[in-house]
């Protein structure tokens, strides 16, 4: 019997996979489907930031390992990027905000690795830590510090993060010592980094704040351990008891069943989707534990899964304002950070370097309120509608890889065609045939548009700015709002 | 005996210690012909009006002891004049900028509530404000307090009436209207709230086209966005529509916070129906000179505020509006070298009202029994906050602070 066919452009997950039930013992295996545009595109956004067709389609071409390994294990060396913003500027108390800032968006805009800066990204928001507290060099040097780390083995990073200049200013843990101890690392440790609410008693916090005790910043800016701040005794944590110091509780904290299924859980909400099933989160928690807490073997394994590539998991997260901005970003081939981005992404709701609180960004269906949405539609409505160059001798933002003149030279002056085109780019053909229909409509219309004095038909007249308008259009569509 | 300013007890029983304070009450008395009808203070029309000034504001330039020598001893370059302060009794007064509010608060209409803080004092910018606005000092929270409040008000099968019952005038949502599932718009300007897309208006006819043909698919959140999307769309010519019904009956002065309260009356008067605006005046991070700096800020502070009430009570609305102001902390006793102030704790609390039984609460602090050089508070901030929920707002304020605290008489 033929199998019904399936019309891809009347829902964006038909036809991505064929939906039907996944069990437990085939969701971690490696998926050996097929791996077309859209599994590249869906693979580049989760992985890293998305990317322009080209992206899209050389990642495509490696079929599922191959472009999971170069996302993973880059052999290429990335291009040059500054270790830290120009220090005249990032010691400069009035401009150091958004100089480390743009530092980092430059990066997550620019890098060939784009999972490694994602992990870096994951990590902001678990370990979250604020400009608004932390200076401005701290706060660089942790973004490294995840950057270097963050693929790693937890445990490792768990003790970098300990002796961090930034955390130790953010949870005041350069001021825990032996004669006054203060809980509030320990109680992040235990609550938000590693194990989660209920998983822990009072006293395990008491216990390990004294363990934790010893940590200051020298006057060279660097973590130094002070051992006659340091608690020596003996302390109990999580039921096991002798003179623990940081090392010996982050070793305690890791061999928890708990705290395996906590990171699998995060792990599995980030890259796959918000809510998943226990079964799935204990696979992961055995993945992460087998592979002696690395991260890298674990977002490998989940990366390659049947799981990530289901229908379950296609279009399945909001995307965070980060994800939104330099998706875009890197879709039109921008080279350069537009100035006021980093206002754009407060109004969007996400500040980089000035997460909420300690908590991090909520994240998921709390981006989504009418004033984010219509902060991310103005966004990309601003982008599209500066053809003139950049304030500050930048150059103009929307970029090669939509040039309308490329287009229309590839194209032709075929409104039909153009639609095709940028409705592939931009959300792979996850949209319903009447979204096409309009954006056609658009390309026609005769309504005033921005230099047209005679309104007519897509056509030589016309065709830069309606190009440009259809764009926002399809970034602006509800689809593209989701990973 | 230690003095005393006068205290406004219940209705308007007046008690007083010592001091010669029976001008300051007559003016309370005489400015208050009617008695104030309590017995619908939490009517659910109730409008809350949070105006945070930003930055810290020096609390002892703002209600100034001004018979205290020790406040012209520590301030040498910054403490105002004797002839020029506004007195309210015959130890405080206000700053001359406060023009406006004097007058409401001649007519009974302000609270000033003295002393107010928390324990623990933080003088941290960033944190203070976290704490003020979460009204949790200890614990970190995820809500904002008025987030809480109207999480409580409208559980998640009960949407508000109006997509504006709660707004924030500027472009960021503070931390304390951050709510778990209500939704709060952040508003920056008028006509700056909708699907902008310059002059090319097919472009905005389309996306008209698009969110409202959106359909929900199979992905769990593409729904959800999709409705936010048409609201968000249609939100700015609704926002429009809705408060062009109303026409502001007072003149505004042409500064950003003035311009903020003139869009909030029109936001509560108007079938936009706002019960929460959240606005906001700064910076009064004054660590040099400061004079200049405060003084202005306050004069646009109590300007804009005589002329909000004005506005309301021409459309028969002062009833109905009670305004609150607070500032993460005040400033430090004594002036700082560059004729400013540093960081500091406790600072006094506007809070007026149609319904506000005006006068002044509490005793002004210490200049001289000092907690490292800083103000010793009397009042915590969440005894206010405890006050306007249930006097005012009608809940329950141990649902939405996480604790009982004393409430406070000023309504």
């Amino acid at each position: 019997m033929q199998p019904p066919k399936i019309d891809t452009t009347t829902d964006p997950q038909v036809g991505f996979r064929p939906p039907g039930t996944l069990d437990a013992a085939t969701a971690l295996q490696p998926y050996d489907g097929r791996f077309g545009t859209r599994h590249a595109a869906h693979l580049l956004r989760r992985a890293g930031f998305g990317g322009s067709d080209a992206d899209v389609a050389h990642l495509a071409s490696l079929g599922m390992g191959g472009a999971v390994d170069s996302l993973l294990h880059p052999t290429t060396p990335d291009a040059d990027f500054p270790a830290y913003p120009p220090s005249d500027k990032l010691y400069d108390i009035k401009v150091s905000h958004p100089v480390a800032q743009y530092w980092w968006l430059d990066r997550m805009l620019r890098t060939q690795h784009p999972l490694v800066e994602k992990m870096t990204l994951f990590w902001h928001n678990h370990f979250a830590t604020s400009i608004n507290k932390v200076p401005a060099q701290y706060m660089c040097g942790m973004i490294n510090l995840f950057r270097d780390q963050g693929l790693g083995r937890f445990p490792v990073l768990l003790s970098s993060v300990t002796r961090d200049p930034a955390m130790l200013i953010w949870l005041d843990n350069r001021y825990n010592a032996k004669a006054h101890p203060n809980e509030n690392y320990a109680r992040e440790v235990m609550e938000l980094f590693a194990l989660g609410l209920g998983n822990y008693t009072e006293d395990d916090i008491k216990e390990a704040a004294r363990a934790f005790t010893g940590w200051s910043i020298d006057a060279h800016q660097q973590a130094v351990f002070i051992p006659a701040r340091h608690d020596d005794g003996q302390k109990t944590v999580l039921g096991h008891t002798g003179p623990l110091g940081a090392e010996d509780v982050i070793a305690i904290i890791v061999s928890q069943p708990v705290h395996q299924r906590f990171l699998a859980h995060k792990l599995l909400e980030f890259f796959v989707y918000s809510d998943p099933e226990d079964e799935l989160i204990e696979g992961v928690a055995q993945v992460y534990a087998l592979s002696g807490f690395d991260v890298a073997k674990t977002v490998g394994t989940i990366l390659r899964s049947n799981v990530f590539y289901s229908t379950r998991a296609y279009r399945a997260i909001p995307k965070s304002p980060i994800e939104l901005a330099i998706g875009t970003l890197r879709y039109l081939g921008a080279q350069t950070i537009p100035a006021n981005l980093v206002y754009q992404l407060a109004r969007m709701g996400q500040e980089p370097l000035n997460p909420p609180s300690v908590k991090g960004w909520d994240g998921g269906p709390t981006w989504i309120n009418t004033t984010t949405l219509l902060a991310r539609f103005n966004f990309v409505n601003g982008l599209i509608a500066q053809t003139a160059p950049g304030k500050n001798g930048q150059p103009a933002v929307p970029a090669p890889n939509v040039a309308p003149d490329d287009m229309v030279q590839r194209l032709g002056m075929d409104a039909a065609k153009v639609a095709a085109a940028i409705v592939s780019g931009v959300v792979q053909d996850d949209v319903t045939s009447d979204v096409r229909a309009t954006i056609v409509a658009y390309l026609n219309s005769q309504t005033p548009s921005t230099t047209v004095q005679n309104p007519v038909p897509f056509g030589p007249e016309n065709y830069q700015d309606k190009i440009r308008g259809a764009l926002a259009l399809t970034l602006n569509l509800p689809v593209n709002q989701l990973d | 005996m230690q003095r005393k300013d006068f205290v406004v007890g219940s209705a308007l029983s007046v008690a007083f210690l010592g001091g010669n304070a029976s001008q300051a009450l007559a003016q309370v008395a005489s400015g208050s012909p009617q008695l104030p009808s309590f017995g619908n203070a939490n009517d659910p029309d109730n409008v809350l009006v949070v105006v945070q000034m930003g930055g810290g504001n020096d609390g002892l330039n703002t209600v100034i002891p001004w018979s205290d020598d020790q406040y012209h001893r520590v301030r040498p370059q910054i403490a105002v004049a004797d002839g020029q302060i506004l007195k309210l009794n015959d130890r405080i007064g206000f700053n001359p900028a406060l023009k406006g509010l004097n007058e409401l608060y001649k007519q009974g209409r302000v609270a000033v509530l003295q002393g107010v803080g928390y324990p623990n004092p933080n003088r941290s910018h960033f944190e203070s404000t976290q704490i003020w606005e979460t009204a949790s000092p200890d614990r970190p929270q995820q809500y904002g307090w008025i987030g809480r409040y109207l999480d409580k008000r409208f559980p998640l099968n009960a949407q508000p009436p109006s997509m504006f019952e709660a707004v924030s005038l500027g472009d960021m949502l503070p931390a304390a209207l951050v709510a778990s599932h209500v939704e709060v718009p952040a508003i920056g300007a008028l006509n700056a709230y909708g699907y902008n897309t310059g002059r090319d208006l097919a472009s905005k006819q389309s996306a008209g086209v698009l969110y409202d043909g959106a359909k929900a698919g199979q992905s769990p959140y593409l729904s959800m966005i999709a409705t936010t999307a048409r609201d968000a769309y249609h939100g700015g010519d609704l926002l429009r529509k809705q408060t062009a019904e109303f026409t502001n009956k007072a003149t505004y002065a042409p500064n950003g916070f003035a311009q903020q309260l003139a869009l909030a009356a029109r936001l509560i008067g108007s079938s936009a129906g706002a019960k929460i605006v959240f606005v906001s005046i700064g910076s009064f991070d004054t660590h040099a000179g400061q004079r200049a700096q405060q003084d202005r800020l306050l004069g646009y502070l109590g300007d804009g505020l005589l002329a909000f009430y004005t506005d309301l009570a021409a459309h028969g609305l002062a009833d109905k509006v009670l305004t609150m102001t607070f500032s993460e902390f005040g400033r430090r006793v004594a002036g700082n070298a560059s004729a400013g102030t540093d960081h500091g704790t406790a600072a006094p609390m506007f809070i007026l009202g149609g319904r506000v039984k005006g006068g002044i609460y509490g005793d002004h602090p210490s200049l001289t029994d000092l907690d490292h050089g800083d103000l010793k508070f009397a009042t915590d901030f969440r005894a206010v906050y405890a006050t306007v929920i249930e006097k005012w707002l009608g809940r329950d304020p141990s649902d939405v602070l996480g604790g009982a605290y004393p409430t406070l008489a000023f309504v």
